[in-house]
């Protein structure tokens, strides 16, 4: 991998983890448009400078918003000791994330290899990435029918209940396919259940952080691996980078979703999967 | 649903054990080409985690009643 293809993933996995627009289907796509013959995905050393990245885009969704994850935590390892629940806003609000991201951790164990195996190749990531379009674009049409019906009104993320919580879990395990977004599919979920597209949008991104976190812990391994060279300035600069671009776009998606909607993005989306779907059926992806 | 939460904690407890160790391999990224499953143990132990802590949620309510 040269330099600049390592600052252009690095770059690309920053924004489009939390950008919805799926990071996992871009990491193929773009290669594949590009022709980087030289990268390898199933690399030992790739796998490794991946590792790096998540672990930027992590940190820096946990500096964003590291006043709420200090409140959360010792909200929650409070209810722990007390052995009950005491109303507390952080306290909600650290369940419904523990409760939401049981979904996603279980089903990225058990299913992510044989997800990746089965469609982690341009074509179907084209497809999914079309389809994360179609996705947004019904979320945004059930949302304005929603407002539309004056027995249902917006609510705060801490009047969630579990099991819409669940919900909105199993919604971002479909990110587990290439071409699905996290925060799309879990912002389309918690559009579903009366929350705005700002909290939604803040939901979705505290959803994420533990799962991008823990994905990347897990994954750590393959830095020290037999067969793993990853070249160390090339992981770390890469970290950086996906760690400022990650900030920075998740401070510019919470200010875009107080007044602005996922279409946009759904079009991007659209557009994006049915070229590099009509790309790959030409045979000019490679 | 106090036993049915200890039941789950140590059901959990056991089968990530066993993945940790090696014995099963259902549903693992390398099948048995790896013998320890890190991942599929921690989470695992997690959920075993969660379900003794639902577990303490249940007994101290009944304590305060």
């Amino acid at each position: 991998m040269t330099d600049l293809q390592a600052l252009v993933l690095a770059l690309l996995q920053g924004v489009s983890e939390l950008f919805p627009i799926s990071s996992l289907g871009h990491t193929i796509l773009l290669p594949a448009v590009l022709h980087w013959t030289n990268i390898n995905r199933a690399d030992p050393s790739f796998l490794a400078f991946v590792v790096v990245l998540h672990l930027g885009t992590a940190l820096a969704l946990i500096v964003f918003y590291r006043r709420e994850w200090l409140a959360i935590v010792r909200a929650l390892v409070g209810s722990v000791v007390r052995g009950k629940l005491s109303g507390d806003r952080y306290e909600k609000l650290g369940w419904l994330l523990v409760i939401g991201t049981l979904p996603v951790g279980v089903l990225g164990v058990l299913l992510e290899a044989p997800v990746r195996e089965l469609f982690g190749s341009p074509a179907p990531a084209a497809v999914f990435l079309a389809l994360n379009g179609l996705v947004m674009f019904a979320g945004e049409a059930l949302r304005r029918r929603q407002l539309a019906d004056p027995a249902r009104a917006d609510r705060p993320i801490e009047s969630l209940s579990y099991a819409r919580s669940v919900a909105v879990g199993f919604a971002q395990s479909l990110a587990l396919l290439p071409g699905i977004s996290r925060s799309g599919a879990s912002m389309v979920a918690g559009l579903l259940c009366d929350l705005d597209h700002e909290d939604a949008a803040h939901f979705s991104f505290l959803l994420a952080t533990p799962v991008i976190f823990a994905a990347a812990i897990l994954e750590t391994h393959y830095l020290v691996e037999p067969g793993s060279h990853v070249v160390i300035y090339q992981a770390v600069a890469g970290g950086i980078v996906a760690a400022v671009a990650a900030y920075l776009s998740v401070a510019f998606l919470t200010r875009y979703f107080r007044n602005n909607d996922l279409r946009p993005f759904g079009w991007y989306c659209l557009a994006a999967g049915t070229v590099c779907f009509i790309l790959s059926k030409m045979g000019v992806l490679s | 649903m106090k036993l049915l939460a200890l039941a789950l904690a140590a059901v959990f407890f056991v089968v990530g054990l066993l993945y940790g160790l090696g014995t099963i391999n259902f549903l693992t990224k390398s099948g048995a080409e790896h013998s320890h499953h890190v991942s599929h143990l921690v989470v695992c132990w997690v959920i075993a985690l969660l379900s003794l802590i639902w577990y303490r949620f249940q007994t101290s309510a009944e304590s305060a009643r």
